[in-house]
């Protein structure tokens, strides 16, 4: 019975460890906008 | 310009909203599965079945999905299939690893080893590190990196008839592919039902890791836009 | 004037590898000390008391390894000379079919390869006191089967990294899951047919079939992704 935990619980910690550093991904990128949003404005 | 582009942010809640769905069906999978009817010889342990078939199922649509995305860069110029082969090969390496995990599990309750050096677990080992292998290319293979994973894509693809059919021909440890289609009438539902939701799960990932590339790209393109912009007039 | 067949264009392309490579002789001296001591290292690796005992399924392995190894080497010359001088600009913008470059590059590397690993066998017997002779023409087949099955990866792979700065590095740890499958069948084909003590030679059968067919697809595969992957450069 631990093996069908064990293997059920490693996807699913597979699965949002994934989701996770996607996400920080994401965040990275929205602070990169926020960044160059900044750049912009004071030219315009 | 800039408020144009969509932020990858407002675009997460929809993929929450689809991942909590998923999530959701997790839980009704694992009731079915607890209720299903107990595999004669192997009792309990068999239900690691219900996820370790899937994650190879999706090992091998990732490796073709890949390989699509693949071809349409090599031979059309497609930036979306290059895109689209760097999601699916990560997918694949995610779900093959999780294929790698929970098959060694099964196996050492099962037959009492971790790993034996049969076809059906080589050439999957290799068709993941072909996968992982991709991502390397991609990542420091330099000028040609991006042609050269796309290639390598192509050759990986060929692996997976063999991981498919080796358990057919060969005779192996290893189940063989009429397991699925001469299943129990009481484990069929979970099966196909868990199936289903981590396919689910996979083209969930998948359009949230597209955009998210997509909106790298973009951005690239606009951080180069401005820079020169800013270059021209000081 | 009737244009050159593909054939006669690619082995014009062979031609000119293996003349220039004829001359200088770099790549033959470079892969072949490596090929022999791969080979050596092996039987330092398998010595117990005096003697060095192993078994026609290891000798199998070491050979194989060896050409692996090796014709990574040769591999990441292929395209060497089209690297100085922009070489390979010219050459793309010349009316050759892509294809036909690829054969050519193709044969040429193999044939580099086959050269060095015939001069492996000898070393092997003398070496492990393996029995090569009484299939030694069928052994000559399946180098030329493994060869060509590596090479033809190897060519597309050394194209892409052409201008790329990790590409020693690079080229072997990604060629070889590709390669695996080629390198398993041919060793275990060799292995059956330097055991002396088989009852039956079906599975060398099998296994050189196997391999056969694997050449068909990667060289189809190959012939095929030759040209997108090198016009980028």
């Amino acid at each position: 019975m631990t093996y069908v935990a064990l293997a059920y619980g490693f996807i699913w910690g597979a699965v949002l460890t994934y989701v996770l550093l996607v996400g920080r991904r994401v965040a990275r990128i929205d602070a990169e906008i926020e960044d160059l949003r900044q750049r912009v404005k004071p030219g315009a | 310009m800039l408020s144009s582009m969509p932020s990858a942010r407002k675009s997460n809640t929809a993929f929450v909203v689809g991942l909590l769905l998923v999530l959701h069906g997790f839980f009704v999978v694992t009731l079915l599965v607890a209720n299903a009817p107990q595999e004669k010889t192997m009792g309990i342990v068999q239900k690691i079945f219900y996820f370790h078939v899937p994650c190879a199922w999706l090992l091998m649509l990732s490796t073709f999905v890949c390989a699509a995305g693949s071809l349409a860069y090599l031979f059309r110029g497609s930036e979306r299939g290059d895109r689209l082969a760097l999601c699916s090969a990560e997918l694949g390496v995610l779900f093959g690893l999780c294929v790698l995990v929970t098959g060694p599990l099964w196996a050492r309750a099962a037959w009492g080893v971790f790993w034996t050096w049969d076809v059906r677990l080589t050439s999957s080992l290799l068709l993941w590190l072909m996968l992982v292998a991709y991502g390397l290319a991609r990542r420091y293979g330099g000028a040609g990196g991006r042609r050269l994973a796309a290639a390598m894509a192509l050759f990986a693809a060929t692996d997976v008839p063999l991981v498919y059919l080796s358990v057919n021909v060969w005779r192996t440890l290893h189940p063989t592919t009429r397991v699925v289609s001469s299943l129990a009438p009481g484990m069929r539902l979970p099966f196909f039902l868990s199936l289903a939701i981590f396919s689910g799960l996979w083209g969930v990932l998948l359009t949230l890791r597209m955009r998210v590339e997509r909106a790298q790209s973009r951005l690239l393109e606009l951080t180069i836009a401005i820079e020169d912009a800013e270059e021209k007039s000081p | 004037m009737a244009r050159p067949s593909w054939v006669s264009q690619a082995a014009r392309i062979a031609w000119k590898d293996l003349h220039i490579e004829g001359r200088s002789r770099e790549v033959v001296y470079t892969m072949g000390f490596m090929a022999a001591l791969v080979v050596l290292v092996f039987s330092f690796a398998f010595i117990s008391g005096q003697e060095v005992t192993v078994g026609p399924d290891a000798i199998a392995g070491i050979l194989w390894v060896a050409v692996l190894f090796s014709g990574t080497v040769a591999l990441s010359r292929t395209f060497d000379r089209e690297r100085e001088n922009e070489a390979i600009r010219s050459l793309l913008l010349s009316p050759v079919p892509r294809s036909a470059i690829y054969a050519g590059k193709l044969a040429a590397t193999a044939a580099i390869m086959l050269l060095v690993e015939l001069l492996l066998l000898p070393l092997l017997a003398a070496l492990f006191s393996a029995a090569i002779w009484p299939h030694a023409l069928w052994l000559g087949l399946l180098l030329l089967l493994g060869t060509v099955g590596f090479a033809s990866v190897g060519v597309i792979f050394s194209a892409a990294l052409l201008r790329s700065r990790s590409r020693d590095a690079l080229l072997g740890a990604l060629l070889f899951p590709i390669v695996i499958p080629v390198l398993l069948a041919a060793s275990r084909a060799t292995a059956t047919l330097l055991d002396p003590t088989v009852p039956d030679l079906d599975p060398a059968f099998f296994w050189t079939r196997f391999l056969a067919a694997l050449d068909v697809v990667f060289v189809v595969v190959g012939l095929w992704s030759f040209e997108p992957v090198v016009m980028g450069e």
